[in-house]
């Protein structure tokens, strides 16, 4: 989830704000794949990442290509899509309806470690995040397209004078973006019910993810996000001990992301924004 | 005897703007639509809130936590009227300072970064303030939020002014209270201070090497503009008479945003005011249809499109202008073209 915002992010340095409202769209559009056309569960993923995919595609041409004019342009960007939030979530409810939409579980069952237990369903995200991020990996560093696009990162102009056309690598990172976002809006449709709301806290949890790691920095938000589940379950259960009023793991979040943009804007690990 | 010259262009374009004004001041008058009024003062708080947006904007910061000091100032005003007794104006007029003082003090520390790492620190912010509201149970009554009163009833000699009776005395306190926000912002903008401002918009390093202390000026416009907002704030605890941590969230904030974006920014003060009276009366029209989601994509749709046709982002304001330059056949200004590319 984190992975496709900052993709976005690092390469064409526009924060997408709306990118939760991606993932939502991913987990409706898995959900009546599934369940009103009938196609199997895996299917319909790849089927919601296309779709989406060309919803960000279309997005990046119609409106922010537009919009990114030299001087305010990313400021400009920025209130496109965080309207396009509301422009979403309200076209969603609209054509969607409020209700909670929840798949049965594909895997059923349970795997018991002895002293808790996982269910299948969890370790197949597990699994297939994995294979998204080793795919994402090879596709970056492996392919023609994987270099187009870091030298687009890089140095745009350059890169446009070498032939490489900035506007369509523009709109391939964009759809490349959402299509993750959609994947893992999809892969969580059966264990989280899906509705038009269901975009506004993953939002934030990876924007959080993003700062702890780096803005623009991709392994940065792999480990940020690891990082970000395993801090929220730590401080939670020291600051318990202390019984302090008020203070709970999410305020300490919170304030540890302030603390890291105030002294390290670049994240942990390096790779700062242009 | 002196013929006295009257610049006709600048003063029909002002008669104009004056009549939906005038019919503002007087509509109690004439009807008493509880639904109207009540939509009238919302947009009120509304617009104190954008304009503050728009004044941080001015200085090149892009807040997300409007709706943050709004709860601060709510919170501070209905804790003093219910825990500690005070009466309505003092707990008011606290509400203010509560909310100036924590920007100074917070904004002396985190205006330092600026451009979207200032974005997601007053998203944070705004976040804790809300979990704050919700986990403090003594003092803010957590998820159940507070019930302030609505103010007691001041006589003047044998009239007496009930605000429970009906809402035209809180319809006028608004119609000040913006009154007060807008003469304070339009002199901000007129002064001196004003032009630093936009400087520091426009170019900030240039400023900076003109000898501007940026953060000194940023601390100024974040502290100016919270002050109205905790102001705001109060007014909308006061007057809906219940104030809950979700009231007041992160996505008010940003629809304080878009009321400023819509209306425009180029102006500090009529443009926050045209968007959130024009925002807030259209989301109430299309509430009553019944179709849930209908005014936000609209919102969203609005703000979009007004991005992609009116490139500079400028908003509905630069409509205004353009319109009379149209009606007076006058030629567009020349504008220089930027040498950053």
């Amino acid at each position: 989830m984190a992975f496709g915002m900052v993709l976005v992010l690092s390469i064409l340095g526009i924060l997408n704000w709306a990118h939760g409202q991606f993932y939502m769209f991913g987990g409706i559009a898995a959900y009546y794949a599934v369940t009103a056309a009938g196609i199997p569960f895996p299917i319909s993923i790849i089927l919601s990442a296309l779709i989406v995919g060309t919803l960000g595609i279309l997005v990046e041409k119609l409106i922010i290509e537009r919009i990114n004019v030299p001087i305010y342009g990313p400021l400009y960007v920025g209130v496109a899509t965080i309207s396009l939030i509301f422009f979403f979530e309200g076209a969603a409810s609209m054509l969607f309806g409020l209700q909670d939409k929840g798949l049965s579980m594909v895997f059923p069952g349970v795997f018991d470690f002895g002293s808790f237990s996982v269910s299948y369903q969890r370790i197949g995200v597990v699994i297939f995040t994995v294979t998204v991020m080793v795919a994402m990996y090879i596709v970056l560093n492996r392919t023609k397209t994987g270099f187009a696009i870091r030298a687009v990162a890089q140095e745009p102009v350059a890169a446009n004078l070498y032939g490489i056309s900035v506007k369509r690598i523009s709109a391939i990172v964009m759809g490349i973006g959402c299509a993750l976002a959609a994947m893992a809006g999809s892969m969580m449709a059966p264990i989280y019910p899906v509705n038009p709301f269901t975009g506004r806290i993953p939002m934030i949890m990876s924007l959080l993810a993003i700062v702890i790691g780096g803005l623009g920095s991709l392994t940065g938000a792999i480990v940020g996000g690891l990082i970000l589940g395993f801090l929220n379950s730590v401080i939670a259960y020291s600051i318990s001990k202390f019984q302090i009023p008020g203070l709970s793991s999410e305020v300490v979040l919170f304030m540890l992301v302030i603390f890291i943009l105030l002294v390290r804007p670049q994240g942990l690990f390096g790779a700062s924004l242009k | 005897m002196m013929l006295k010259y009257i610049d006709w262009k600048a003063t029909i374009p002002r008669i104009v703007a004056s009549v939906p004004i005038a019919c503002l001041l007087v509509y109690p008058v004439f009807s008493s639509s509880r639904g109207v009024l009540s939509m009238l003062i919302l947009s009120g708080i509304w617009a104190i809130a954008a304009m503050g947006f728009a004044m941080i904007l001015r200085t090149g910061q892009f807040s997300l936590g409007q709706a943050a000091f709004m709860a601060i100032g709510g919170y501070t005003s209905a804790i003093l009227t219910i825990k500690a007794g005070w009466p309505f104006f003092p707990s008011f007029f606290m509400a203010g300072m509560v909310a100036g003082i924590i920007a100074m003090i917070i904004g002396a520390i985190i205006l330092r970064v600026g451009g979207i790492y200032f974005s997601i620190i007053t998203l944070a912010f705004g976040e804790i303030v809300r979990i704050l509201a919700q986990n403090l149970e003594g003092l803010t009554h957590g998820a159940r939020g507070l019930i302030p009163s609505s103010p007691d009833p001041i006589s003047l000699g044998s009239f007496q002014i009930n605000f429970d009776a009906s809402l035209v005395p809180y319809y006028y306190f608004m119609i000040i209270l913006v009154a007060i926000t807008a003469l304070v912002f339009w002199q901000i903008e007129r002064s001196r201070l004003g032009g630093t401002f936009f400087s520091m918009s426009a170019n900030q390093i240039l400023a900076e090497h003109q000898g501007i202390h940026l953060m000194k000026y940023r601390v100024i416009a974040f502290t100016v503009a919270n002050i109205f907002t905790g102001f705001a704030g109060a007014l909308y605890a006061h007057f809906l008479e219940t104030i809950t941590p979700r009231s007041l969230d992160l996505w008010k904030s940003i629809e304080v945003m878009i009321m400023g974006i819509v209306g425009g920014v180029s102006s500090m003060v009529s443009g926050p005011i045209i968007g959130a009276v024009l925002l807030n009366g259209l989301s109430n029209y299309l509430s009553r249809l019944r179709i849930y989601g209908i005014s936000q994509l609209l919102f969203g749709g609005a703000v979009v499109l007004l991005l992609v046709f009116l490139p500079k982002g400028t908003g509905l304001v630069d409509l205004w202008e353009k319109f009379w330059r149209w009606v007076f056949k006058e030629p567009e200004f020349y504008e220089i073209p930027s040498i950053d590319e």
